[in-house]
């Protein structure tokens, strides 16, 4: 369950995308005034500077995240029960997730240099295929 | 089926009702053609009961029990002979091999005469024991005819016997006194479940050699009850064998005498007894049959919409678990000349098995409805949480009556795919079918607007 | 296999597209020659079905064929382990059966009818054709040279390892896997070369059909992490491993669930928590890297391994403490036995009594890989010069595969692919070297056409050669002709070691033997067949069968009865159960064959023949599983002489000659020869003057050379007696009468 764990510990990267203030608070943790202009310097930095639709797959898997991680605090208080089903439907989430990073990932044009193959119709193509894949073996699997 | 057919024809061909349910060719094995007379009455008896005669001696060259390797013969009477051996075609291995062709044997032994080894050696191989001395006779000085016996005390006069046990049905109740002149006692083996006492000896009577006065003091053979007159035995087969300790009880000498007990004038009902005994042995009492057996799946309520039409398919091979189940047997109990349904004996019940090594469920059957001859027993049950190789098994075995071992194997297979709850009868998953769909939709939405905005994105490549 | 070389050869003369064309022609002729080196068996003699596992998957298959794809899913097998039946549907890998469940209906369809016994006979020589293509194609995404990949085909086409378990008639789940194996590796390759969606997500659907195919996609199921693994270690996490192994292990987690074989494994098993714990692995590096990327920092590094190193022990020890309480299934038997070859002897004997599973005796790599053997770590030398993400991938699978495949006969196959791929790579290296020399322009050509960082790879080696060849001038030739005419010799030597061994060793279906007449014709014997056929005409449908578990599958297979145990060894008691009753006396073994009501029994016997592999060399197993379950009931001890030997002749103990197996062995046997003179060929013994007695069982059936024997189990006695009096009365012994009893009377009671 660890690695699951993990998992939803990414989440908050999605939320606070680039991330910085998590780094930079707990290197200076004592100056929270220090801490929140950064945040804020960072957010700003994000919200000019990336790409619309690099936001808007932060914004998507933001949200599955927060599916993911309401499905997986469901499971904990109330149970498993028919643990296909919540196989299935946390797996959805997990994958879905996953594979929006990948997308973010081959799409983001900073990772241009890593996929000179892969153009961004490609990848989306990709991302489309692998997706359906991924919701007919859940839709399969709960039955 | 044989049986049935046979019943048939003798019905027709013979004006006689009553008849043996498995024949009516009965040898009758009789030293000196002599002594015929002194069992006329009873010979009588069975020919108007139904039975052909053949009376052969054991020295006959053309006695055989069998012929082209079947039987020749439906039952046989052994009456004691002078001889000591009974020949060639009278083995104990015949006699055995006759009873695992489901013949019947009656066996009447007499303290007059020897005992033939070769009924010596079927009898202990049954478990059945006799004396081994030649003339030991029963003996009880209370319960005695005192008008022919006053010295000796060896003429026994017995009531009909009781019912072995409560809950067993009683084929040789009667009227009156039974003589049993000169008896040759039998004791039982311990072990054997095929054996039963049918009539026993009075608690006061003993077996006991003239030749050997010392020995009756130091080792009995044996006393009392533990004594039996008249005993039978039946193979799993169902093959009769009866036991007669003294055959002086079925001759005409002793049919209808009188007779005097403890200083009271009584008439013996032998011939009543003898006929009970034969009918018997010759099964024309105490045979039980199986009809039709039908098991099938109890659909119930719940599908609703073809019951109209769709009768439950009858002894399917395969069930399913935790499905409900219906079995029925109809038994028919073979009693003089015809068929009557059948009804275990007060507190008796026939019971279902259904069993895989060990039984899931064992199950009194109840009577539910009876047809001219039979009684259509059933019950209903849940088969049992384990997918495996079942019986369905009546396995019916009481003394005096023949043994139902009926067997019919199913598989009861575990859940199909399709038969599971499908995930929204489930409450406990509309949260994970939420999950889903939300990402599902999510996804969609999210294509959507990614397709919709591709051409704001190129204009933000540009302007970056 | 001189058609790579020629192959090279004629590159000078032909363009791209011939040689596109040529390629293509000689991977047909290789796929070609693969199928035909397969077809000994059927030539030989017939074409049947071989073995025991393939029994019941040609059982299946019909099944599957005849009642559709649904009934054979909800498949409730009540013919085999007698009473309990086998939930067939749900304990297999269908993935076999269905396709050649797919390759009938799609022939019928083709108005081809062809009988799905030969579809079967012919699917493994079909598919290995198959993996020798793909073999091709994952070579060549390795090394630029394409005859690299040409030679890995031709090896992997021939190479006796995978020919053992891919005769015409072996038709058993490796029969597709290593196909699948193969491809799925492929697959996996080209999605970390390309860091691509659609590749990581066909690897999925690969690796999905092999894990509906064969047990063996464990192998992958934990390769694949452990490359990402190392690589992640070795620093070079890139967005393309990212991309490519969440979308095979999201994808291919999910398709492997669906199997309903499998099912809640990938979760719960301690086999598969790797591939979990690499994927949150993955999970987080990828943040971290990203979070790096946005803010370069020298401390950065030393943050990131050590939290690597943090989550990685958090995980492990997440891991063990799940296993531990029990949430994971704890690792099954087999698997322990892949660490400690010990280990299932002493704690499972039914793992350690199939041949299968036992250690690899050391000439059989020779015998299995020939020559590749020592090509093999050349080939992995090579690997290590240029270390390239793919080429992490050969020595990781090396590594492992060379491992299991000497702890476990089993596995060679697994490691026979790599030793082809790296092998051929050793191999074309030394041509391409000796032969390119030649055409100079040729190699440059070459090299252009592959990506750079082969390049390299590849032109440092050459470089060297080209240097020093023009310098040795006139020798040059005469060492190339040298080197190349011994490898031809090499290439040709193992052409002929290949098709000697597929002929001699691996072609024998065991269903049919065969052996030398004086003369030197061919005698065949069909005992087998002759018995299961007695079976199947003159016993009742069902009629059920006992016969120790090897026999099972072929029992239902060809004659069609249930019986109690068989191949698929699911349950340990119940093999036992067997077990106990083939080594107890008569009167302990009647109740239990009543019990599971046994109408036959059924035991191979090689004493009159010399046929090694019969009940008596087994008999020692079924006394030890038996004893595994009841040990005060059933001792191995007791089967040994005081000297510890294990004798059937006049010294055996008396255990062991009251045993029921040793007597429907030898029960009769003695009439075969002059008193006294019976003699036990397998063991080289004489056996007792008396021979044993049966009582409860009476022979039914022997075959023509007594290799099979079957018994009937009699009824209860008609009259109550135990079966030894009963028989004793038969034989004329008339009981003694009772004289004078001993003790008190026992009296009846009513």
């Amino acid at each position: 369950m660890a690695p699951k764990k993990a998992q939803s510990h990414t989440a908050p990267s999605a939320q606070s995308a680039s991330s910085t203030p998590a780094k930079s608070s707990s290197k200076s943790s004592g100056n929270a005034l220090d801490a929140q202009e950064i945040v804020l310097g960072v957010w700003n930095k994000y919200v000019e500077k990336t790409p619309q639709r690099v936001k808007l797959l932060d914004c998507f898997m933001l949200f599955l995240a927060v599916v993911g991680a309401l499905q997986f605090l469901y499971c904990i208080i109330v149970g498993n029960f028919p643990f296909n089903a919540f196989l299935a439907g946390f797996s959805a989430c997990v994958g879905q997730f996953v594979l929006t990073a990948s997308l973010r990932i081959q799409t983001n044009p900073e990772n241009k240099k890593e996929f000179e193959t892969t153009s961004p119709e490609r990848a989306f193509a990709d991302y489309v295929f692998g997706s359906f894949l991924l919701h007919f073996f859940c839709v399969n699997f709960i039955n | 089926m044989r049986g049935l057919f046979s019943v048939l024809l003798l019905a027709l061909v013979s004006a006689v009702s009553a008849v043996s349910s498995t024949g009516g060719r009965l040898l009758v094995v009789l030293e000196e053609h002599s002594e015929r007379e002194k069992y006329g009455v009873f010979f009588g008896d069975l020919e108007a009961r139904g039975f052909h005669l053949t009376i052969e001696s054991p020295k006959s060259e053309s006695l055989s029990l069998f012929k082209h390797g079947e039987r020749a013969y439906d039952h046989t009477i052994l009456l004691p002979g002078k001889s000591k051996g009974l020949g060639p075609a009278l083995t104990a291995n015949t006699l055995l091999d006759f009873m695992k062709k489901e013949g019947n044997i009656l066996i009447a032994l007499s303290s007059d005469h020897a005992i033939p080894t070769s009924i010596h050696s079927t009898l202990l191989e049954l478990d059945i024991h006799i004396p081994s001395d030649k003339g030991a006779l029963v003996v009880d000085h209370f319960n005695h005819d005192s008008n022919k016996a006053a010295e000796k005390h060896d003429v026994l006069l017995l009531p009909f016997p009781q019912a072995l046990k409560p809950n067993v049905k009683n084929y040789f109740a009667g009227e009156g006194l039974i003589a049993v002149p000169q008896a040759v006692g039998q004791t039982l083996g311990n072990e054997s479940p095929l054996l039963a006492p049918i009539l026993r000896a009075p608690n006061t009577a003993y077996s006991y050699n003239p030749k050997d006065e010392a020995d009756i003091v130091e080792d009995p053979f044996a006393v009392g009850s533990q004594l039996n007159l008249v005993s039978a035995m039946q193979a799993h087969n169902s093959a009769r064998l009866t036991v007669v300790g003294s055959a002086e009880m079925l001759q005409n000498a002793w049919f209808a005498e009188k007779a005097t007990l403890a200083g009271k004038a009584v008439k013996t009902a032998n011939r009543d007894f003898a006929a009970r005994l034969t009918e018997w042995t010759f099964k024309e009492t105490g045979v039980v049959k199986v009809g039709k057996l039908i098991h099938y799946q109890d659909e119930g309520v719940s599908k609703k919409m073809n019951t109209s039409l769709a009768i439950p398919e009858h002894n399917p091979t395969i069930y399913r678990i935790k499905s409900d189940v219906n079995f029925q047997i109809e038994i028919s109990e073979y009693s003089q000349d015809r068929l009557a349904p059948f009804l275990p004996a007060p507190g008796d019940h026939v019971q279902l098995e259904f069993s895989m090594l060990s039984p899931f469920h064992r199950l009194n059957l109840s009577p539910i409805s009876q047809t001219a001859n039979s009684t259509i027993f059933g019950v209903s049950f849940k088969t049992p949480d384990q997918h495996g190789i079942f019986n369905f098994r009546v396995n019916y075995r009481r003394p005096f009556l023949t043994s139902i071992e009926e067997k019919r194997q199913v598989t009861v297979r575990h859940f199909a795919h399709d038969e599971w709850p499908r995930s929204w009868q489930i409450s406990g998953a509309w949260v994970w079918i939420g999950g889903i769909w939300v990402t599902v939709a999510g996804f969609v939405a999210f294509v959507a607007v990614w397709l919709y905005s591709a051409p704001t994105e190129k204009s933000v490549k540009k302007t970056q | 296999m001189a058609a790579p070389a020629s192959d090279t050869l004629l590159q000078q003369f032909t363009g791209r597209k011939t040689r596109g064309v040529l390629r293509f022609v000689i991977l047909g002729l290789i796929a070609g020659a693969a199928v035909s080196s397969r077809l000994f068996s059927v030539i030989r003699f017939e074409s049947i079905i071989h073995e025991f596992d393939p029994w019941f998957n040609f059982r299946a298959t019909k099944y599957l064929v005849q009642n559709g794809f649904y009934s054979f899913w909800d498949w409730f097998d009540d013919r085999t382990w007698h009473p309990l039946g086998r939930v067939t549907g749900g304990t297999l890998y269908p993935g076999l059966m269905v396709t050649s469940g797919v390759i009938y209906h799609a022939l019928r369809a083709l108005t081809l009818p062809v009988d799905i016994r030969n579809i079967c006979v012919l699917l493994a020589p079909g598919f290995s054709g198959l993996t020798a293509f793909a073999t091709y194609l994952l070579t060549s995404e390795m090394v630029a040279s394409p005859s690299a990949g040409l030679l890995a085909a031709a090896f992997m086409g021939i190479t006796p390892g995978y020919i053992s378990r891919s005769v015409a008639g072996s038709y058993d789940n490796e029969a597709i896997a290593i196909f699948l194996l193969v491809f799925t590796f492929f697959l996996w390759i080209k999605a970390v070369k390309n860091g691509s969606m659609f590749w990581g997500a066909l690897t999925a659907l690969f690796y999905g059909y092999m894990v509906s195919a064969w047990g063996g996609y464990v192998f992958i199921t934990n390769l694949l992490p452990l490359h990402a693994f190392v690589l992640i270690c070795m620093g070079r996490y890139s967005p393309r491993l990212y991309v490519s192994y969440t979308s095979w292990y999201a994808l291919g987690t999910l398709a492997s669930m669906q199997i309903p074989f499998v099912g809640f494994l990938p979760i719960r098993s301690s086999e598969h928590m790797s591939s979990l714990g690499v994927f949150g692995l993955i999970q987080i590096v990828g943040f971290v890297e990203y979070v790096r990327v946005q803010l370069p920092n020298k401390q950065f590094q030393t943050l990131l391994r050590a939290l690597v190193f943090v989550i990685f022990v958090v995980a492990f020890g997440g891991l063990v403490v799940l296993t531990v309480s029990g949430t994971i299934a704890p690792w099954s038997g087999r698997f322990y036995s892949l660490w400690d070859t010990a280990y299932a002897k002493i704690h499972i004997p039914i793992i350690a009594s199939v041949s299968e599973h036992q250690p690899t005796a050391w000439p059989a790599f020779f015998f299995d890989l020939s020559m590749m053997i020592w090509l093999f770590p050349a080939g992995v030398y090579m690997c290590f010069r240029s270390l390239t993400d793919e080429q992490v991938f050969i020595v990781i699978y090396s590594v492992l595969a060379s491992y299991f495949a000497g702890v476990m006969v089993r596995l060679m196959l697994t490691l026979t692919p790599i030793v082809c791929v790296a092998s051929a790579m050793a191999f074309s290296q030394i041509l391409d070297t000796y032969l390119d020399a030649k055409i100079p322009e040729q190699g440059a050509k070459e090299n252009g056409s592959s990506d750079p960082a082969k390049v390299a790879a590849a032109v440092l080696p050459d470089g060297l050669r080209s240097t020093r060849n023009p310098l040795v001038g006139i020798y040059s030739y005469a060492s190339r002709l040298t080197v190349i005419g011994a490898s031809t010799v090499y290439l040709m030597l193992f052409v002929l070691h290949c098709t000697w061994v597929t002929s001699n060793a691996y072609s024998s279906p065991s269903v049919v033997l065969a052996s030398r007449l004086p003369d030197g014709s061919q005698h065949i014997i069909d005992d087998y067949r002759e018995a299961y056929y007695w079976l199947r005409q003159n016993t009742p449908d069902n009629a059920k069968v006992m016969s120790w578990w090897d026999y099972g599958y072929q029992i239902g297979g060809m004659a069609d009865r249930p019986t109690l145990v068989d191949n698929n060894t699911w349950n340990n008691t119940h093999i036992a159960t067997v077990g106990k009753a083939m080594s107890s006396r008569e009167e302990v073994s009647y109740p239990i064959m009543r019990q599971h009501e046994v109408d036959y029994v059924l035991v191979v016997f090689g004493g009159l023949l010399g046929y090694s592999g019969d009940d008596i060399n087994k008999f020692l197993w079924m006394v030890r599983i038996a004893e595994g379950i009841w040990p005060e009931e059933v001792k191995e001890r007791n089967f040994f002489t005081q000297r510890g030997e294990y004798r059937v002749d006049e010294e055996a103990t008396p255990t062991m000659k009251n045993s029921l197996m040793y007597k429907m062995s030898y029960y009769n046997y003695n009439s075969l020869f002059p008193a006294g003179q019976a003699t036990d060929r397998v063991r080289g013994v004489r056996l007792p003057a008396e021979g044993p007695q049966l009582s409860t069982i009476e022979e039914a059936f022997t075959s023509e050379n007594w290799i099979i024997r079957i018994y009937k189990v009699k009824e209860p006695d008609n009259f109550g007696r135990d079966h030894q009096s009963a028989t004793a009365f038969d034989k004329g012994h008339k009981k003694k009468r009772a004289s004078k009893r001993k003790g008190p009377r026992v009296l009846r009671v009513e």
